[in-house]
């Protein structure tokens, strides 16, 4: 007995897949070297009490007191299923079809299976291919796909690791991730009010209790406060949400689907076609203008271009006044019901929240919803008590002044070994530190033993969005506006953030830049651009391309990407490893804690940072000492938290001892302005970031850089097709694809991520059983929209347009509208016929290729057109003809698909190894 | 007077974090004499169900998690041979992994169908109030990963404000189940009213609701909605009348199967 207590041990690891500073902390029980359970983590209040001056926020005679455990959310719980799962790449593989020597076979990936290599050849095979490419091409000929969104993690970053290696190799072409979690805020709204970086409003300090004091009723407009908001692994906007209902703060959704959040908090659905807020939001304005029910006074002191949007609004411009009837046709909200929601706002103190916006950002031409947005919050006063657009996401995140609800004391430094999105040296002004993770002057004096490591290594030599990769590689040529760099900084900076980096945006660019190399060899990280992305068919046929010599991935788990791949590397999960860890969102404290291996390294996975060290080792003993600056993984968590300047404050034996430091709240916290109150009372002294410095409802910046863009004119428009986009129900299209389709987040998953915890599998709103047996993802219906098509709950359903069938099972549902049909993103891809037909449910298959506006490179994966019908015995018959092997591989019943479907001589057997 | 669960329905966001932390501790783990391995699906110890109530846009979601009720006189218990079901000091209702293999009518006698067989070690399983973890000093995983409090578990004399007011499921079977819930939504009856003319909401509508037994009253809010809420199942009559219009009367809403929306209903100016 006395020998089994002694095999028992706990240790600290946050679930984190949102970028390192997005850990929600869990303790996690193991026993014998194996994982018993995952908690989430349990302050020890005695010692926060007397040491974190801990908050409280109160309101109308109720107080709201911080959590006193991290809220983790169920992925977090049910990790051990991933650490553990059958999915895991636990050794090298090659694609049997693939001879570095000899035929490479770029046809056959999607297709072919894989075998078990040696890590020597798999080491030998990858630095021979680096060295071949860089000299029968340039360094340029490989492509890094290394941006978000895996496992966080500080001293071996899921992502970043191989761009430090090409840096040292002889440089590479860096996939730029696009502003994905943000487009309309970052391509639209920033226009509007400045609010550097991303676009969503900032500063956000204080306004959960601000909005609790004077709110009379919150907005969730395309905002699931149950679902985006998970990606930070807490649940803390689910006590808010009820929090407000209890303060009497009444909750209204705009959202095509009674999503999660509605489904509880709602006190009213407005359903609304999916991306046709503009038509609602201008319907709303036209109210206010005709009725003079908004703030005018405000308007002058805080407008610019006003006269210029009433024109457009009452017809002026266009002959077409902007009226509730005119919008009802648009956006399918009864015209007594929206001259209801805008007396109501005109009436009452409203602010708006985001888990940053989901589908409702990232649709066709979704600049338009965002800057409206901010327009119509403008003409109620924004800024003044009770009336702001608040982020239930992102805590501590682009500005120091955001919440959690209440500012931190300070906000630790913990470097971050690899910087995944570097733009190209001379592309961005100097004065903008753009680069994510460098080590700034405390942190160097602070820790002297990691300034070698953080040498700033060369950068890339030149750049594809992410959201063009698909596009530059099969058309060998791609332009595009702005994107230079990631408006990041991540940790909160002077300097970092709050320099605008706008004017990138009307900035031409091109691939492959001048006297440059085509991408001939692809390495990825973050597999999941077939999933996550826009035309993920598109991207299949692009890593088919026969220009495409070598796809490298390494990655913990066998999905969506891997499938193409010719070498595959295996990679840990965090519980498997050293590491600091920072928590900056969970929304009690932030703190910075040690997090130790719970299990040894399954297999032969080795951290990201050390795959490659295996493949430098092949270059050369300097590189590998240039590479890792001589530190082990422990030592650099002791010299990380060295640097974080949390060091001052608790000694590293005591945080040795304790595992965690709790950052204390700001004693001054509650005396910061909420939210853009000083520019509310003094746009002179406090003006936006704007080149007027004021609410621009003609963009001063677009009217000089493109003032004839008609996708995105100066005065936002209702833009019903353009040349990028003809995706509404008046679309010529529609008769042949009759359906909006919306995806949003998924509710249980994290993008790609999470989509094989076999227990939330078994939950129909996440995998539907078809009467194979297999689990589908859902695709949502309204009753009348099945009945239409005689699908009934449960069926096999495909859904599609002209670029591929994604395959689904019917979800028959009150809870979403007519002409529309429901699926989130993020579903693993099961490819039948790469490129043409998945099984996974993988919807991004079938979105729009084209950038969100043709000004404005972001990506348009929800409100697009598509039909859902029965797959009918002659679809199957005619797919198990072409791709009888799509049908062989093995899927695990509980996990879904997996490493061993993919193995040229796998045991058919379900298997969990844990 | 034992151990009971304790569920506040109106706290539950549907999070599931209750079914997957039972299946994290018993799928993957042994906890024997308690419990053997939970199969890796298939088996809900503790199960939360979805209810969809009304039609769009007046739609509710409630989510009701249920698991053993731990009765007072099991009928499993009496189905079992050779003492393979046991009930506890403590009154948790323990299903013993040694005896109770073959068993298989243990599975059929629990009338609320929340025993599972595992078919590989032919046993009947279910939830075991996580036995294991008591003798620790802690509580049931379901309780303890729940944020909002909507589940908790305890001494039955500590929560007698709780169980007052409070339903069990089947009470008509007189089991004395020891899984008492509060807030359990009954059916509603809402819609909206607007004037066709104007093409405007009418607010401040009065509603008159009533099932013969009983009469309830409401306003329609800002948006021209009245609800009805937390109605017993059956049939209704609603008028709805406004200042300058004819009133409305709907004779047979029937909330037996759902509960129901009457989705826009225009009100005509009444006529000088």
């Amino acid at each position: 007995m006395k020998q089994k207590e002694a095999n028992k041990y706990k240790r600290l690891v946050s679930f984190s897949l949102m970028g390192p500073e997005s850990g929600a902390l869990c303790e996690v029980e193991c026993e014998d070297g194996k994982i018993v359970r995952i908690n989430p983590y349990e302050y020890d209040t005695e010692y926060t009490e007397a040491n974190c001056n801990p908050w409280h926020m109160e309101a109308r005679g109720k107080t709201f007191d911080p959590p006193k455990r991290v809220n983790i959310t169920h992925m977090g719980l049910c990790y051990k299923t991933r650490v553990y799962s059958p999915n895991r790449i636990l050794y090298p593989m090659k694609r049997i079809d693939w001879d570095p020597e000899g035929e490479r076979h770029p046809e056959t990936r999607g297709i072919s299976g894989y075998e078990r290599i040696s890590w020597e050849e798999a080491a030998k095979i990858c630095a021979n291919e680096i060295k071949r490419i860089n000299k029968t091409y340039a360094p340029e000929a490989i492509l890094c796909e290394s941006d978000m969104h895996g496992e966080g993690k500080n001293v071996a970053p899921s992502h970043g690791c191989p761009n430090r290696m090409f840096s040292l190799t002889g440089g590479y072409t860096q996939q730029m991730r696009n502003m994905d979690s943000w487009e309309g805020w970052y391509w639209g709204a920033k226009h509007v009010w400045g609010c550097e970086p991303v676009g969503e409003m900032a500063p956000q300090a204080n306004l959960i209790p601000d909005m609790a004091k004077y709110s009379d009723a919150i907005l969730f407009w395309g905002c699931d406060p149950e679902v985006t908001p998970l990606g930070f692994g807490m649940k803390m906007p689910t006590l808010l949400c009820y929090w407000f209902t209890e303060l009497g703060i009444k909750s209204i959704y705009v959202c095509p689907d009674l999503n999660y959040g509605a489904a509880i908090h709602a006190d009213k659905w407005i359903p609304i076609l999916p991306g046709t807020d503009p038509a609602l939001q201008l319907a709303i304005a036209y109210q206010w203008i005709t009725s003079g029910t908004f703030d005018k006074e405000y308007i002058a002191n805080h407008a610019y271009g006003f006269d210029k949007f009433v024109d457009y609004v009452l017809g002026k411009e266009d002959g077409i006044p902007k009226t509730p009837k005119w919008a009802s046709e648009k956006c399918g909200v009864k015209p007594w019901t929206i001259k209801a929601l805008a007396d109501y706002w005109a009436e009452k103190i409203v602010s708006i929240c985001h888990g940053n916006g989901g589908s409702y950002i990232r649709a066709p031409y979704a600049t338009e919803q965002a800057r409206l947005e901010v327009m119509l919050l403008g003409m109620q006063g924004l800024g003044k008590p009770g009336v702001h657009q608040c982020k239930l996401i992102e805590w501590n995140m682009w500005a120091k002044n955001y919440p959690l609800p209440y500012t931190p004391a300070f906000v630790p430094e913990v470097p971050h070994i690899c910087d995944a999105i570097r733009t190209v040296p001379g592309d961005i002004p100097s004065n903008i530190g753009m680069s994510r993770f460098p080590l700034n002057d405390a942190q160097k004096e602070r820790a002297p033993e990691i300034v070698d490591l953080f040498k700033v290594l060369p950068g890339p030599k030149q750049y594809i969005p992410r959201c063009m990769v698909q596009t530059a590689i099969l058309d060998k040529h791609a332009e595009w506006m702005g994107m230079s760099c990631f408006a990041t900084a991540g940790i909160p900076r002077p300097g970092n953030n709050r320099v605008p980096t706008v004017y990138d945006q009307f900035q031409k660019n091109e691939y492959p830049r001048p006297g440059m190399s085509r991408i001939h060899m692809i390495w990825s990280t973050a597999p999941c651009n077939v999933t996550c992305w826009n035309d993920g068919f598109a991207f299949q046929r692009a890593y088919r391309d026969p220009e495409i010599e070598t796809f490298v991935v390494q990655h913990p788990w066998m999905e969506n990407d891997c499938y193409f791949a010719d070498l595959l590397l295996p990679v840990c999960t965090k519980h498997e490893m050293h590491d600091i860890g920072n928590d900056m969102s969970s929304g009690t404290y932030v703190s910075v804690y040690k997090e130790e291996p719970c299990i040894p390294r399954r297999g032969e996975s080795v951290s990201d940072f050390d795959v490659c060290v295996k493949v430098l080792e092949q270059f050369g003993p300097e590189y590998v000492k240039a590479y890792t600056g001589d530190l082990t993984e422990e030592e650099r968590v002791r010299f990380f938290y060295k640097a974080s300047g949390c060091e001052e404050k608790m000694s590293f034996e005591e945080w040795n001892e304790r595992k965690i430091f709790v950052v204390p709240v700001s004693e001054t916290a509650k005396d910061e302005v909420p939210g853009l109150g000083d520019f509310a009372s003094d746009p002179e002294e406090y003006p936006l970031e704007t080149p007027t410095g004021l609410l621009e409802y003609s963009s001063s910046n677009i009217e000089r850089f493109l003032p004839d863009d008609t996708e995105r004119p100066p005065v936002p428009h209702w833009v019903e097709k353009g040349e990028s986009h003809d995706e509404r129900l008046s679309s010529a299209r529609a008769e042949k694809y009759p359906l909006l389709c919306m995806s949003n987040h998924g509710r249980w998953r994290i993008h790609a991520q999470c989509d094989d915890i076999p227990w939330s599998r078994e939950v129909e709103t996440m995998k539907v059983k078809g009467e194979d047996g297999y689990l589908y993802e859902p695709c949502w219906l309204s009753p009348e929209e099945a009945d239409k098509r005689g699908i009934k709950h449960g069926d096999i359903v495909k859904v599609f347009n002209e670029r591929g069938i994604v395959l689904c099972g019917a979800y028959i549902t009150e809870r979403l509208i007519e002409h529309t049909c429901y699926v989130d993103h993020g579903s693993r891809l099961d490819p039948i016929i790469p490129g043409e037909v998945d099984r996974g449910g993988a919807i991004n298959n079938i979105t729009p290729i084209n950038p969100m506006g043709k000004n404005s490179t972001g990506m348009a994966t929800s409100s697009f057109l598509c039909d859902v019908q029965k797959v009918t015995e002659e679809d199957w018959a005619e797919w198990k003809a072409k791709a009888p092997w799509a049908f062989e591989r093995h899927v695990d019943s509980a996990f879904g698909v997996c490493v061993e479907g993919w193995m040229k001589d796998y045991e058919n057997g379900d298997n969990y190894h844990g | 007077m034992g151990k009971a669960f304790f569920i506040d329905v109106a706290k539950c966001s549907g999070c599931y974090n209750c079914q997957f932390a039972c299946k994290e501790e018993h799928c993957t783990n042994e906890w024997l004499p308690i419990a053997a391995k939970q199969p890796m699906t298939g088996q809900f110890w503790l199960k939360v169900e979805e209810h969809v109530e009304g039609t769009k846009p007046m739609v509710r979601i409630h989510y009701i998690p249920v698991l053993c009720n731990h009765c007072k006189d099991p009928a499993c218990l009496k189905a079992a041979k050779n003492g393979a079901v046991y009930k506890r000091e403590d009154g948790l209702v323990i299903i013993d992994p040694e005896k109770a293999v073959g068993q298989k009518e243990i599975v059929d006698a629990c009338p609320y169908g929340n025993i599972y067989w595992n078919e590989e070690l032919k046993l009947p399983q279910k939830c075991t109030g996580c036995a294991h973890l008591l003798e620790e000093g802690r509580v049931p995983r379901c309780v303890d990963v729940c944020h909002t409090g909507a589940i908790r578990f305890g001494e039955e004399e500590d929560f007698a404000d709780f169980i007052d007011g409070a339903t069990v499921r089947m009470p008509e079977l007189g089991l004395g189940p020891k899984v008492y819930y509060r807030n359990i939504p009954g059916r509603f009856i809402a819609g909206t009213v607007y004037d066709p003319e104007e093409e405007e909401v009418i607010k401040g509508a009065k509603c008159h609701l009533t099932n013969g037994v009983k009469t309830w009253d409401a306003e329609t809010d800002a948006f021209g909605d009245f609800w009805f809420r937390d109605l017993p199942r059956g049939l209704f009559t609603l008028t709805v009348e406004a200042d300058g219009f004819d009133e409305l009367h709907f004779p047979e809403i029937d909330t037996k199967g759902n509960s129901i929306n009457l989705g826009d209903q225009p009100m005509n100016r009444r006529k000088a």
